[in-house]
């Protein structure tokens, strides 16, 4: 079959069942979950033909053009696009499967779904996008998406104050972004992405590197609010505020992700400029440590996973920066994979205990719920990085890519936080799975429904067979496989481990402390749980910032405007009250006025 | 010479009984410059070669008008009193005229009138033709008017009267 | 004398009517200024009718019109005045403004 034509149906199939369930199913629950689970499936029938059936030339149709511009609109079929746009498909079916259990009782399914549906029409748009401004705009529209899913729950204030917070802050990165196209388009007059990446005739060629630094970094803007990178990264932990699923699969799987595939999309432009890469890569290193800081303290189970959403993002751009392609987008993939894993288990606790607690959970039983628990091991020894694991690998890869590069500071500190991640991942199973009382002997706590741990155990599956995939992923991007020795890998391994050793000691053994190594140094802990003080800066420089504009503002608009127009009426008030002061009523002065016009007519017309 | 003579008085004294008219303050006096214009008015139609109209002026105008109005001034009695006399509007108003004089005076003046050869004779003014004129080709004329005022007429009374019933 | 003496001497006449009705608060002034007004038509109908009309009865006719009228109108006019000084005890008509803006 055309791959034009499986595209088509793979990323639109969603859309329609979007708009009819919307349109026409809104008291049809059921109906809505077929249609969007249908649409989803077939999305999945369609990605993995596609990815089957290889890289295959690029298609696309012009459909706006103004001189020598021409905006075009088409898919790419490279190993980028075909093995993300499988994943993406894969993982929105996924969750559109335990999503069925998770929102069981909830009244707003249809429009849940809906949503759901919406969300992969835009991903698979994005992913699929061979034109920048195309891709800007399945862009925005997972942001849209975003926004409507964080704020779900809008009767919740907190949800819908975090839906407005992930919009501003990816609001932010996008208008650099924009601005960074509309350049590009401006400078290269043309918006076609392998038109761009061209070596011989791209971008690269047209400009100095200078102007092409700022151009990327613009672009990097986009990325750093849409993939949550420091300073734009607050807005991520907040919007665990929507339902878990949606946080498992906007939040860290997939939508997050697409700065990075936009990263790894246009990664020649980022290569050619050194300043770009250096940039990048200090964001990333710093992002990851801090996230992993952060997560080191959070007790809510959602956020350490969204603090470890960010770390993850923060190493795939770091190993994009450094230009390992495969290891970013191993890890990409391979993360979208177990994180989705790690978040749908840690539904599973919530929907139960409903709490996001990880030490209730713990308490109250959370290892008998054994499905969720396993998946939950497994998903954290592999975001930990422990071999044979999916994460093993990725993260294997992206710490090669960066002592290949040659940046040995940042591949140091990666493996702190490589450290660090093992370290806060396995507080949180050793919160669930060892609590600090014996459990109480009630037989209350079950495990979920199999629609639930259905996705969980596929996923789990994928978690442990995850590595296979660095062969035929290698292949798929026309990328050779890199061999690396056992002793290359030590550090990354001997980090995880102690990682996992530590966080044994500090929660795990029967005479724990359970406040971990960071509670001996207060100062560093008031750090950490105040999350690096960044919202409170945020809160303290913008938000007061705001509030002066909004002061002046206020006084402009009741002053100057209300004011002015105020002062407008009261002109013409006046002036209507003068002028009707000369309807006196005295017939007199109306004669007068008669005869002065007559007297005037009669100059003017009697003097030609 | 005389005849030119006897007709400048006339026009002097309309236009004096006029101006007279309009500036003095009592309400009396203004009737009587009224009654002087109205007389002179009646001169100047006699030159103008119609007695008769001359003869209507006087007999209707200063006969009835004058008379009726002196009469409505005696019957509403401080109506004959000095009225308050605003000098400011009164100067105000005799600039708006002066104006309109001076704009129709230049008009007047600068304008072409299709004259006559000479003036029709005697005959085709006499009150034969008049009467004539009145019973044939305006007898509807004659008839409005006849109609307009007999009602008002008999309008005046009934609005007079019954405001008189209610008092 | 020329036609434009009498239609200067009906212009005075007209605006000295004008004056008395713009200035004078006393309804009964004011009526004589339009009795004014009317003579000065009058005046110009009979000038026009004896310099340059083809059939000079006409002229006549209409003056005889005009003093009807004038006639018929001084009735009414009286007439309201009556009612109006009985009901307000005044006819200053800077006092009657029932119209105004």
């Amino acid at each position: 079959m055309n791959p034009a034509i499986l595209a088509i149906v793979v990323i639109f199939t969603p859309l329609v069942a979007f708009a009819t369930a919307m349109l026409f199913c809104m008291k049809a629950h059921r109906i809505a979950q077929g249609l969007i689970l249908g649409g989803g499936a077939v999305s999945v029938v369609g990605a993995f033909l596609l990815l089957l059936g290889g890289p295959s030339e690029t298609q696309s149709i012009v459909w706006l053009s103004s001189g020598s511009l021409e905006l075009s609109f088409g898919f790419m079929f490279d190993g980028l696009s075909l093995s993300f746009g499988a994943v993406v498909a894969l993982i929105t079916f996924l969750v559109q499967v335990y999503s069925i259990g998770y929102m069981h009782h909830d009244p707003a399914k249809t429009r849940y779904f809906a949503l759901l549906g919406l969300f992969g029409w835009a991903m698979l748009g994005f992913v699929y996008a061979v034109d920048l401004l195309q891709a800007l705009i399945f862009w925005e529209l997972v942001g849209l998406a975003s926004f409507f899913l964080i704020g779900f729950w809008y009767e919740k204030p907190s949800a819908s104050a975090a839906a407005r917070k992930a919009f501003l802050l990816t609001r932010i990165g996008d208008t650099g972004l924009l601005i960074g196209i509309l350049l590009i388009i401006n400078i290269s007059g043309m918006a076609h992405i392998p038109a761009l990446l061209d070596a011989e005739t791209g971008l690269t060629t047209m400009v100095s590197e200078g102007t092409l630094t700022l151009l990327v970094l613009l672009i990097f803007m986009g990325i750093m609010g849409k993939s949550a990178q420091f300073p734009l990264h607050t807005w991520l932990p907040d919007a665990m505020e929507g339902p878990t699923p949606v946080s498992a699969l906007l939040h860290s799987a997939t939508m997050v992700a697409a700065g990075v595939f936009l990263f790894a999309r246009l990664h020649p432009l980022f290569m050619a400029s050194e300043t770009a890469i250096l940039v990048v890569l200090c964001i990333a290193i710093f992002t990851a440590l801090m996230s992993a800081t952060i997560a080191m303290v959070e007790t809510d189970l959602k956020k350490v996973l969204a603090y470890s959403s960010i770390g993850q993002l923060a190493f795939m751009l770091a190993a994009l920066a450094a230009g390992g392609l495969l290891a970013g987008i191993l890890h990409l993939i391979l993360h979208a994979v177990f994180k989705a894993l790690l978040f749908l288990c840690a539904g599973s606790y919530i929907h139960h205990f409903e709490t996001n607690d990880m030490r209730e959970i713990g308490r109250r039983g959370g290892r008998r719920m054994r499905w969720t628990t396993a998946g939950l091991v497994i998903g954290g020894a592999s975001l930990a990085g422990l071999p044979p694991l999916a994460g093993f690998f990725s993260k294997e890869e992206v710490l090669a890519s960066l002592s290949h590069g040659g940046y040995h500071l940042i591949w140091f500190l990666a493996l702190f936080a490589a450290f660090l991640t093992a370290y806060y991942t396995f507080r949180m199973v050793f919160f669930i799975i060892l609590p600090d009382r014996p459990l109480e002997a009630d037989a209350t706590v079950h495990d979920s429904s199999p629609v639930i741990l259905g996705p969980i155990i596929f996923l789990t599956i994928a978690t442990v067979l995850g590595g296979l995939i660095l062969g035929p992923l290698a292949a798929i991007l026309l990328l050779d496989v890199p061999h690396h020795s056992l002793l290359s890998m030590l550090p990354a391994i001997l980090c995880a481990l102690a990682g996992v050793f530590v966080a044994w000691w500090d929660f795990g053994r029967s005479r724990a402390t359970r406040r971990g190594f960071v509670g001996a140094v207060p100062v560093l802990h008031r750090l950490f749980s105040r999350k690096w003080y960044v919202d409170d800066v945020y809160q303290a420089v913008f938000a007061r910032f705001i509030q002066l504009m909004a002061t002046v503002l206020h006084r402009v608009e009741v002053d100057l405007l209300d004011g002015g127009a105020d002062r407008l009426a009261d002109v013409t008030r006046w002036t209507g009250g003068w002028t009707a002061r000369l309807q006196s009523g005295w017939v007199q002065a109306y004669i007068a006025s008669g005869v002065v016009v007559v007297a005037l007519a009669g100059y003017f017309l009697g003097s030609r | 010479m005389i005849a030119t003579l006897v007709i400048a008085a006339f026009m002097i004294l309309a236009m004096a009984g006029a101006i007279y008219a309009a500036l003095v303050p009592h309400t009396l006096h203004c009737i009587i410059g009224l009654g002087l214009t109205l007389f002179g008015v009646a001169g100047i139609y006699l030159y103008l070669g119609s007695p008769f109209v001359a003869a209507m002026q006087i007999l209707i105008y200063i006969g009835g008008i004058s008379v009726a109005m002196v009469f409505a001034l005696m019957l509403s009695v401080s109506l004959a009193k000095k009225m308050k006399h605003s000098e400011i509007k009164v100067i105000l108003s005799s600039i708006a005229a002066i104006l309109f004089l001076a704009v129709m005076a230049r008009l007047i003046m600068t304008t072409e009138f299709p004259l006559r050869e000479e003036p029709a004779g005697a005959a085709a003014w006499g009150v034969e033709q008049i009467g004539h004129g009145f019973l044939t080709t305006y007898s509807p004329l004659f008839i409005g008017l006849a109609i307009c005022l007999s009602v008002a007429i008999i309008a005046a009374v009934l609005v007079a009267r019954r405001e008189a019933d209610k008092s | 004398m020329s036609l434009s003496a009498f239609l200067l001497v009906s212009l005075v006449l007209f605006s000295a009517g004008l004056v008395a009705i713009m200035s004078r608060r006393n309804l009964v002034t004011i009526l004589v200024g339009i009795e004014l007004m009317l003579n000065a038509a009058s005046i110009n109908f009979m000038a026009f009718n004896y310099y340059t009309a083809v059939d000079p009865v006409v002229g006549q006719i209409i003056v005889l019109v005009i003093i009807g009228l004038a006639a018929a109108e001084v009735a009414i006019f009286l007439s309201i005045l009556m009612v109006l000084y009985r009901a307000r005890h005044d006819v200053d008509v800077e006092e009657i403004r029932e119209i105004r803006g």
